[in-house]
């Protein structure tokens, strides 16, 4: 059995890798071609790749920038795992997945989900079933700063009740990034 | 992350949890039972049971566990698992909802 190897390219990355998976966490911009390059193979009839980008508005107030803060071993922990489970459920060839940490801004890249496999129904499935995983599980938070008034810490299990920096909530639906 | 001094724990506060105690981390009295660990954070930082805490998990040693109720009966009843306990060094955090992606 493969043991999760940690690495640290940077000082701001911190990764796992095993066979076939990769997750990392950086404090950087994230690029496309490398994460592309690390689930290619001359195995792989397709590579599906997921770009979350962060949107400039919610519920129709104007967003000035995303800020992401992680639990970081849990959350590379909790990556990995779904990473596995996902690469065994689908038969991939191999999965990678990267989250950015800090600031984000609007219309950059917070997470990017590269998966291949032999033909493409899977790669699409896996994809989405990767990223569904990840947001409902991986020990990420996302705090949305608005012009002017403030942040909210957002939660993904109801998409809407986030909580607000003087402790009342705050209702509306969606929210900025995917 | 810095070791707690003997006697203590660390306990991380993430997101909510971290506006509201205006810390990301900060060393407890050890040992703690850990259904006394919400009560014991409530007299700390008032309000925050309701405001946080209800809706958020509990890690230790980066593994989830599960806070007994504090209103009762629980370790009153026969064959009920050994409570669980806080010990020096360990390294506790409040998880609340998350919202990677």
């Amino acid at each position: 059995m493969a043991h999760p190897t940690p690495s640290s390219e940077s000082p701001q990355l911190d990764a796992l890798t095993e066979e076939g998976c990769y997750v990392a966490l950086t404090d950087s911009p994230l690029s496309i071609i490398p994460i592309i390059d690390r689930v290619r193979s001359p195995k792989a009839g397709a590579i599906v790749l997921f770009a979350g980008t962060t949107r400039d508005t919610f519920a129709q107030k104007p967003v000035k920038e995303l800020q992401y803060t992680a639990y970081r071993p849990l959350a590379l922990r909790t990556m990995l795992t779904i990473a596995r489970d996902i690469r065994a459920a689908h038969s991939l060839q191999a999965i990678a997945m990267v989250h950015r940490l800090g600031v984000c801004p609007i219309g950059e890249e917070s997470i990017l989900i590269a998966v291949s496999a032999p033909h493409r129904q899977a790669a699409w499935r896996a994809g989405e079933a990767a990223l569904e995983a990840c947001k409902e599980r991986v020990e990420v938070w996302k705090r949305e700063e608005f012009e002017g008034e403030g942040g909210v810490w957002r939660a993904n299990r109801d998409g809407k009740v986030g909580i607000r920096e003087d402790g009342k909530g705050e209702g509306g639906e969606g929210g900025g990034g995917d | 992350m810095s070791k707690p001094p003997p006697g203590n724990f660390t306990i991380l506060y993430f997101a909510s949890a971290s506006s509201f105690t205006a810390k990301n981390v900060e060393f407890l009295p050890a040992p703690l039972p850990l259904s006394k660990l919400f009560a014991t954070l409530e007299e700390r930082y008032q309000g925050i049971k309701e405001a946080v805490l209800s809706s958020c998990l509990v890690t230790v040693n980066l593994a989830y566990v599960d806070v007994p109720g504090e209103d009762g009966d629980d370790g009153e009843e026969e064959g009920k698992e050994e409570e669980v306990v806080i010990k020096e060094g360990d390294e506790v955090a409040i998880i609340p909802p998350v919202s990677s992606g």
